[in-house]
Parts: C-alpha cells; structure tokens; sequence
C-alpha cells in the first residue's frame, strides 16, 4: 500500500514536475541593430531554435522602417541566424521595438543597438514586456543586472539542472562532503562554461541535452543505494561524480550565452555575471533544502515511508522520463 | 465556546457581508505559471502577511502546532483554490481578508494558548479563504492554474520555515519578539478594515 502510494506520488508529482520545466527552453533571443551611415542600420537577429519547444517569436520594427537589402537567413544548431539593412527615416532613437510572439514564451530577448557616435544601448525585454522604446544609454550597472537576471533566471527555470543537486545532496552524509562537492560541481560547470562562452568548444544541443538527462537518472540508484545503507564509488566520493558532471551541465549552461553571439567586447563581463547569477540560484536553492531539512527536523515529523522515498524517486522518474523523451527526439532529428 | 471566541466569529461574519468584491490578481514574472504563483505570495502582502501571522501562532503554540498549520494550511489553499477556479468568481468582499489579519495577527500577540483543533480550524480557514480568491481571480483573469501549485508550494515552505524558527527560538524575549510582530500584523488589518468600511463601493 506504501509503496503504491509512493509510485501514485511520485506519478503525480513528476506530472507537474515535467509539465512546469521547459529545460533549456530559456535560451535567449538577440537582436542587434548597428548603425551604419545615417538612418541605416546593420541587423542581426537571433532566434533560439532546435531546442525542446518551438518557440515563434520575431522582432517587428516601427513604422517607417524598412528593409533596403533582403533579409538573409541561415540555419545554425542552435538558433535562426537573420541579417539584413534597415533603413528607418529619422533614425531609430526614441521609437519602439516590439517581440511578437514573446509574451507566450518564458524566454527574454537581448536587444543591442550601435549607434554611429559610440553610444551603446542594451535592454532585455522580457515577457511581461515585449516592447522597448530606444534612446539614451544603458549604464553598466543595467548591463550588469541583466546578465546577472539571465543567470538566475537559467537555474531556476533549469528544473533538470535543480534536480541533479537535489540528487547530490540525497546521495552526501556530512556536511563536509557536501561543500567539496558542491564546490567541485560549481567549478566544473564553470570551467565548461567559461570555455563554451569563449568559443573553444561546443556541445550541440540534442546529445548534450540528452546527457544531462542521464546524469539525472544515473543519481536514482545510488540514491537508493544510500537507502539501503549500501555503498559506492558515487557515494564514497559524490565531488568526483559532480565534477565529471558538471563539466556536461556547464555546456548546458552555457546556452544561456553562446546563441546571443555576444560581441568579444562584451563577452569577460557578460560571462561572469551570467556565471554569478547560476551561482546565487544554485546557492539559494541549495540553502533551501538545508533548511526546509533543518525545519522538518524541528517541527518533529515523522514522514510516511513513501514520502521519504519521494525526493528519491523524483530524481530517478523524472531522469528516466527525460532520457527517453530526449533520446527520442535526438533520434528523430537524426533521421 | 465561551463568549470571545463567537464575538470574533460575528466580527468574520460581518465583514463578509460587506460590499467590495476582492481581488487579488496573480503576478506576472515571466517564468511561468508555477513562479507566477511563488512571487504572487511573496508580493501580495493580502495574502503573505496572513500566512506568516499563521506560521508566528502556530511555532508559538509548539512543534504539534506547527505541523498541524504546516500540512492543513496549504492542502486547504489547494482545495479552495481549485474550488475557486472552478467558478471564476470571487463572491466575497475585498474586505474579508483584513479578517484573517486580525484574527490571526490579534492570536499571534495575545500568545493565545490554542487546542490542535483550534490551529487546525484557523489554518483550514485561511487556506479556503485565501485559496478561494486566488483560484478565482487566476480563473478571472484567464490564467494557468499552475499558478495555485506554486502559491501553495511557497506557502508549504514559509510555514515550515517561519514555525520551525518560532519552535526552535528559546530566550523568553524572543517570544515577545514574535508576539510584536503578530500585533503589527493585527494592526495592518485593522487599518485594512477601516479604509475598506470608509471607501464607499
């Protein structure tokens, strides 16, 4: 009877789990206008595509703006790459660029302009907004608190990611342990981060999404191996086990970043703060459980066996739904 | 029942049949119905400061409080929410959540001694009533009603901390520590309830 409702749970649970996360579905959009000559301006348009969800959103220019050259479109891994020249009567300054379509999404757009004296305008538009009247300057603090906004917001909506540390912290016995490995899986996805942002390597979206998945499920059995008071390599030594994959989550990180097509300039900074904000969701998230832990013990419950095993069996379901559905489409985009 | 504890049944009562609909509309974080509902708690000071008024009583009244407040608060939150939602409306007056200031903030500052009954029927109220305006008003406004799942998550998680926190606090001065907080939160209820009776409707 525990047992079933245990399975009924985590059934249940795993439902709105997998419905409320749209793993890597956060990647951001970019838009990037550089004027040219007077009233002419150089587009460049990113559209994050090939992920879990199609997401249809496109950049509609104000009126008395035109396209003087046809737009260009080229398809890369990881996003719709458009470029072409606007021409805007008067210039662009003061007037307001919409994204359709991104009030139905849970992803933001980046949206950059050049302009010919050197002033550089950057605002993230965001759901709740979609629209963004330009003129004036971003200051670096606004440029600071939008990539830092990115990096909190890509843990948190990163349910997967979430769920690999709950994994961890269900698999370490001490508290010790539990800062080295923390600090391993924090330094390993910073490190593939790091590397991802800079151009030195790339993982292409369908297998890495589809490895991040298996990490998850491969916590569900030493998970139950800490149940049963057995032991192994994993639960002797979690940090090693973090490391190895957190170096595969930083990759997943890094998609954060890499479909924006930052310029080098902005690259140094933009990393570091995204990196920041992964860091203070990851932190948050993780002092959360601390003390929900700590105030469960507090208030004296006794849980039923089956929600004790229910964290358990989250992280094992939910890594296995994952791995086949992310397999599945991998296969299907192959073919 | 002895006679307070009616007089402040007739003083619920009463401010449910005043006028003004309720609205309590769900923030938009654009992340999604389930941290729509996690901010909506947090920003909505209507519905945050009742919850915390309940967790400061029920830490105060001990640990079998605290799970009682921690398990009852948000499974009836869910129920009245989804009740809610079913139909579209809130059909309560905007004034009837001053009601569970008062009354849990005025508890929370008497450092009234309750019985698990007690705890368990203020928590059930107060996630019906709490519940039921939410469920509505998501259902009003054409929303998910993920967003439930999420208010009521963040509720599960500050009740168990704020409780926790009472429970484990042990000099006599942060007792009435905690009892200052419930009586400002008494406060901001009766402050609620005046300008809705003077607002006309």
């Amino acid at each position: 009877m525990r047992r079933t409702l245990g399975v009924v749970l985590t059934a249940a649970l795993s439902v709105v789990l997998a419905r409320a996360s749209y793993a890597h579905e956060v990647r951001p959009g970019f838009l990037e206008l550089r004027e040219t000559s007077p009233d002419t301006y150089s587009v460049l348009w990113k559209h994050p595509a090939g992920g879990e969800v199609q997401i249809s959103i496109a950049p509609v220019f104000p009126e008395g703006c035109s396209f003087r050259t046809p737009d260009r479109q080229q398809m890369t891994p990881g996003a719709v790459i458009v470029r072409g020249t606007l021409r805007c009567e008067g210039g662009i300054g003061g007037k307001t660029i919409t994204i359709a379509g991104l009030e139905a999404t849970i992803t933001d757009v980046l949206i950059r302009l050049h302009n010919a004296d050197g002033r550089l305008e950057s605002h993230l538009v965001r759901p709740t907004a979609p629209s963004v009247t330009l003129g004036g300057t971003t200051t670096t603090g606004q440029r600071v608190l939008a990539y830092l906004q990115l990096g909190v917001q890509h843990i948190l909506l990163g349910v997967d990611h979430l769920l690999f540390v709950l994994g961890l912290l269900l698999i370490v016995q001490d508290r010790w342990m539990l800062l080295k490995t923390i600090t391993s899986f924090t330094v390993a996805h910073s490190i593939t981060l790091a590397v991802a942002t800079l151009g030195y390597a790339s993982a292409p979206l369908p297998p890495l999404n589809a490895a991040i998945a298996l990490s998850i499920l491969f916590l569900g059995p030493e998970i139950v191996r800490v149940w049963r008071g057995e032991t192994s390599f994993t639960i002797r030594h979690p940090w090693v086990v973090a490391f190895a994959f957190g170096l595969l989550h930083g990759f997943g990180f890094a998609s954060g970043l890499t479909n924006m097509g930052l310029p080098p300039a902005e690259i140094p900074l933009a990393l570091l703060l995204f990196n920041v904000g992964v860091e203070i969701g990851q932190l948050f998230f993780v002092l959360l459980i601390l003390a929900l832990e700590r105030a469960f013990r507090v208030l004296e419950i006794q849980w039923p066996r089956a929600i004790e095993l229910f964290p358990g069996y989250a992280v094992g379901s939910l890594g296995a739904y994952w791995t086949i559905q992310r397999t599945l489409m991998l296969v299907g985009g192959l073919r | 029942m002895t006679r307070r504890p009616l007089s402040l049944l007739g003083a619920v009562a009463a401010l449910t049949l005043l006028p003004t609909p309720a609205h309590a509309h769900l923030v938009t974080t654009g992340l999604g119905p389930l941290y729509d509902g996690i901010s909506h708690l947090f920003l909505s000071f209507e519905d945050l400061l009742p919850v915390l008024a309940l967790a400061l009583l029920a830490g105060l009244n001990g640990p079998k409080a605290g799970r009682l407040a921690l398990f009852i608060a948000p499974a009836a939150w869910l129920l009245g929410g989804l009740a809610g939602f079913a139909s579209g409306s809130p059909l309560l007056p905007g004034t009837v959540t001053a009601a569970s200031f008062l009354v849990l903030g005025g508890l929370t500052a008497a450092d009234w001694r309750l019985p698990s009954s007690g705890v368990s029927a203020l928590a059930a109220a107060l996630g019906l009533l709490h519940g039921w305006l939410n469920g509505a008003s998501i259902a009003e406004a054409g929303r998910e009603a993920l967003g439930l799942v999420g208010i009521v998550g963040a509720a599960f998680v500050l009740v168990a901390l704020l409780a926790a926190f009472v429970v484990w606090l042990r000099p006599p001065w942060t007792r009435i520590a905690v009892r200052v907080a419930g009586s400002w939160i008494a406060a901001i209820g009766l402050l609620l309830l005046g300008w809705g009776l003077r607002t006309p409707p």
